[in-house]
């Protein structure tokens, strides 16, 4: 099998110069997921009438249509809605410069929301009830309650599952790579535009990919390690 | 011209005509990673020998690369390699080498499921299985394998609606599935009116997601209906 080996070495850096990039996208992404993951949690656990019914319909659909065709959608779909916003609020429309990066940005943020919710609900109802009771007793405000109480301990249960989402959510952005964000698959493929070394330029790719995501999961695991100290003493069942 | 819900119902119909297509694409890596899945996990849960090595390296590859690039990868690499051994393959369809990297991927993500599954596995009743005088192959089929089942079933579920969604990938080395064909009707249009034929395919694609939650929660029930008795 006959590859163009000094082509590969010398694609490293250009492909590792997209390295920071997608992990931005990831992380923005990623970001975007937890704060709607947090208010569908809210919607649901509050028992907000209307919207929790509507947070799970939502919910329901994000997770049973394929990623792709969300993102295919957004990319689509957004410039209209934009171009109907023409003129709302001083707003104005630029053809011209659709941003591609925050079209994906909406579907993976959603999509990743509707899946992270679960993580949210499992977690928040892990954590035992009486300690709620608990710090109602000692007077402490519903506020309090969660902020001092419920959120650290779910935090500590929900840490490998949100680990786990990220690892996923920096592979699945390489889809975005499709509808024009211009991360690191994207720029695998640019780089090898001169010469027809498309594989050698995938190899590249999958590489730093695989690198990456070897590490994040050491990382992770090491990050899960540590917070074993704050388990010990949660009650088990 | 055409209005939105015509374009949306033209399209259903025709994007409908591929559903076999997408489910060929589901099912083929599914049984494939039944088995290969097992023979992985098996290598696993052994001795550390070179093929333990292997089986980890494989695993890890194709869980810790995103599924876009593995497609690309047999796309592009596969004739290539096997063009070494003078056999030429670069007329397959695009569909034989989808589906070939999706064996592989999907068999990573089972062993791991499979894996996780035997480990949680109570080591006494394999034990168990021995004191009575069954053999490895008896051990297997009649202790661990519905056990193990049962654990990984949920996990599983969520794997193989994961398999599903991520066929909706394969229209980027032109394979014609549904959303291939989506891609052709849209392509067919100039462009315009995208979203309907979007819209047409989400609908194919969540009906379908729904059919496979529903058999998987139906064998959940039916591989748990001993609960409680057994225990």
């Amino acid at each position: 099998m006959s590859l163009n080996y000094a082509f590969m070495v010398q694609d490293i850096p250009v492909v590792l110069a997209a390295l920071p990039r997608t992990l931005g996208f990831a992380l923005c992404a990623y970001m975007g997921a937890i704060l709607l993951a947090f208010l569908a949690g809210i919607c649901i656990l509050r028992n907000i009438p209307l919207l929790k019914q509507l947070v799970i319909a939502l919910n329901t659909l994000l997770k049973g249509v394929p990623l792709m065709v969300q993102l295919l959608l957004c990319f689509y779909a957004i410039p209209y809605l934009l171009q109907g916003l023409d003129g709302f609020l001083g707003y104005a429309y630029n053809p011209k410069n659709p941003s591609y990066f925050a079209f994906a940005l909406v579907a993976f943020a959603f999509n990743y929301g509707a899946y992270m919710t679960d993580v949210v609900l499992s977690s928040y109802r892990a954590v035992d009830k009486g300690q709620l009771e608990a710090a109602y007793s000692v007077g402490m405000s519903a506020w309090q309650g969660l902020a001092h109480i419920v959120l650290p301990q779910a935090l500590v249960i929900a840490i490998p599952n949100l680990t786990n989402y990220f690892i996923w959510l920096f592979k699945a952005s390489s889809l975005a790579s499709l509808v024009n964000v211009f991360e690191l698959l994207a720029t695998a493929r640019m780089s090898t535009a001169n010469n027809y070394a498309i594989l050698e330029g995938y190899i590249v790719a999958a590489g730093i990919y695989w690198l990456v995501c070897v590490l994040a999961e050491k990382g992770f695991a090491l990050l899960d390690k540590k917070m074993n100290k704050f388990r010990h003493d949660l009650p088990t069942a | 011209m055409w209005s939105g819900s015509e374009l949306f119902a033209e399209a259903l119909p025709q994007l409908a005509a591929y559903i076999p297509i997408t489910l060929l694409c589901f099912a083929v890596p599914s049984l494939v990673a039944l088995f290969m899945g097992s023979l992985i996990c098996y290598i696993r849960v052994g001795k550390k020998n070179l093929l333990y090595y292997l089986a980890s390296l494989f695993v890890s590859f194709f869980r810790g690369t995103p599924g876009l690039i593995q497609i690309y990868l047999f796309f592009f690499g596969l004739p290539k390699l096997v063009a070494v051994f003078g056999i030429d393959i670069n007329r397959w369809d695009a569909l034989i080498f989808f589906i070939l990297s999706t064996c592989c991927n999907f068999s990573s993500f089972v062993s791991e499921a499979f894996r996780s599954a035997y480990l949680a596995l109570d080591k006494g009743q394999i034990e168990a299985g021995y004191s009575i005088g069954f053999n490895r192959w008896q051990c297997f089929a009649q202790i661990i394998a519905p056990q193990a089942l049962q654990i990984a079933l949920p996990n599983l579920k969520n794997l193989e609606i994961d398999l599903l969604k991520g066929t909706a990938v394969a229209y980027v080395i032109g394979a014609m599935d549904v959303m291939g064909k989506a891609q052709y009707i849209i392509s067919m249009h100039r462009g315009f009116g995208q979203i309907w034929v979007l819209l047409a395919a989400a609908v194919i694609y969540f009906l379908i997601t729904v059919g496979l939650e529903l058999l998987f929660n139906f064998l959940t029930k039916r591989f748990s209906r001993h609960e409680g008795v057994a225990a």
